[in-house]
């Protein structure tokens, strides 16, 4: 229904405009016709300018009719008319090519949304085709670094009390490191379970323990994984240089740790059953033996 | 008063609250323009100079504080209302110190926004004077 409006003012402003395709106006039609206001303008300018030359040397003997102020007067009128009707369709082609602008400006949020639904479906739909836990977490980081353009990145898993880096990409010196809950970034993001941005400096006073050895990160973000008010883990993820993550891929990341978190639970979940079933084989195959 | 309605920049990443957005503000008698990215933001500050800007912090490429900073520096500032999910009092502080004349915390109550709004174009008889007190962060 806002779309309907919107497009009924901009057929309208489109009409008042002058516009031969008023149903649907663009921004051609619009400079077409900006154009074609200039053309009148210039043509109906020079008329005038050679009308009063004309009427400054015509010797006044002969043509008595073209000195008469009526006529002077409604020369005035006219051009004053003209230019009332100029500037009325040019304030309406300014209104029009805002509505024009409008629209393609929600048509781009529109397909960045979609843009970022497609990516966001496939990289669950790969998360969830794999359902052992190692190959899940490669995936999943594998899926984070791809949507964020990012560097490189972990992911942690809770291990008691600490987190332990299971899955690691950039730096695989990295793979095995263990944080206490609390230490650090992603120890601090999994105390408090929430999201951190890390753009430029990072205060050591905010993140207690944290390493203040090379290489730095200048932009980062680290989000907890949460499945059914369970802790998880932490995925973090590095820019590469030149880039600089914003909110708004805080929150694509926020989301992504969403499906992700389902995803490793589901592995483990398929982890314990396939140990229960080991487990079952196992004590079935010794009886038989006995 | 000036015929023309007073326009403002809708700067919001999130297509259906964009057009809430202009919906609501239109009927209050205000001219909504739309930017879905901070850099549409700011060339259309820059080229149309709106009366008031609506900036939400999150948004693709260029960030609401980017913008905001951007705005800040320009030699004739037009006034912005930040509406961000993020309630963080140091956000808050932080989009007053760079310009920002008042703060809403999504989810926001429209007729609240609007009345934001108006007051920054001068439309209403309230004054844009910090944050809307549901914050609580009046005393700081």
């Amino acid at each position: 229904m806002a779309k309907q409006k919107h497009d009924d003012q901009a057929t309208r402003e489109a009409r008042v405009a002058g516009l031969r395709d008023f149903t649907t106006p663009s921004f051609e039609a619009v400079e077409r016709r900006r154009m074609q206001l200039w053309v009148l303008s210039a043509v109906v300018l020079l008329t005038v300018v050679a009308g009063v030359v004309a009427l400054a040397t015509w010797p006044s003997e002969s043509v008595v009719v073209l000195q008469t102020p009526t006529l002077r007067l409604g020369l005035i009128a006219l051009s004053s008319l003209f230019c009332v009707y100029v500037i009325e369709k040019e304030l309406h082609l300014g209104r029009l090519t805002r509505l024009l602008v409008d629209e393609r400006v929600l048509t781009a949020a529109l397909t960045n949304r979609l843009h970022e639904v497609k990516l966001l479906l496939d990289a669950s739909k790969a998360i969830n085709s794999e359902l052992e836990l190692p190959l899940v977490l490669e995936t999943i980081l594998e899926g984070a670094t791809d949507l964020l353009d990012a560097h490189g990145g972990s992911v942690m898993l809770i291990d008691g009390e600490e987190l332990v880096a299971v899955a690691v990409s950039g730096r695989e010196d990295a793979r095995g490191t263990r944080l206490r809950l609390g230490e650090g970034v992603a120890g601090h993001v999994a105390l408090r379970r929430e999201p951190v941005l890390i753009d430029g400096h990072v205060d050591p006073r905010e993140f207690p323990g944290l390493a203040d050895r090379p290489p730095y990160v200048e932009s980062a973000m680290s989000v907890p994984f949460v499945h059914r008010d369970e802790l998880l883990g932490v995925l973090n993820v590095n820019a590469a240089r030149g880039r600089a993550f914003t909110e708004y891929d805080l929150r694509a990341l926020s989301v992504f740790a969403e499906q992700a978190a389902a995803a490793v639970a589901n592995a483990r979940l398929y982890e314990r059953e396939r140990g229960h079933v080991a487990e079952l084989s196992a004590l079935r195959g010794g009886k038989a033996a006995s | 008063m000036s015929l023309e309605r007073p326009r403002v920049l809708i700067v919001e990443d999130d297509p259906d609250l964009l057009v809430v957005l202009r919906v609501n503000l239109s009927a209050a008698g205000l001219e909504p323009l739309l930017a879905a990215d901070g850099r549409t933001a700011v060339e259309r500050v820059r080229s149309e100079r709106p009366d008031a800007v609506l900036l939400d912090v999150m948004l693709p490429g260029v960030d609401g504080w980017q913008v905001l900073q951007e705005l800040h520096a320009m030699g004739d500032p037009v006034p912005v209302v930040v509406c961000s999910a993020k309630k963080d009092p140091a956000d808050i502080q932080r989009a007053l110190t760079l310009g920002a004349a008042d703060y809403l915390v999504k989810p926001f109550d429209v007729d609240r926004l609007v009345d934001a709004v108006l007051a920054v174009t001068g439309r209403h008889g309230r004054p844009a004077a910090g944050p809307m007190p549901e914050l609580g962060f009046e005393g700081a």
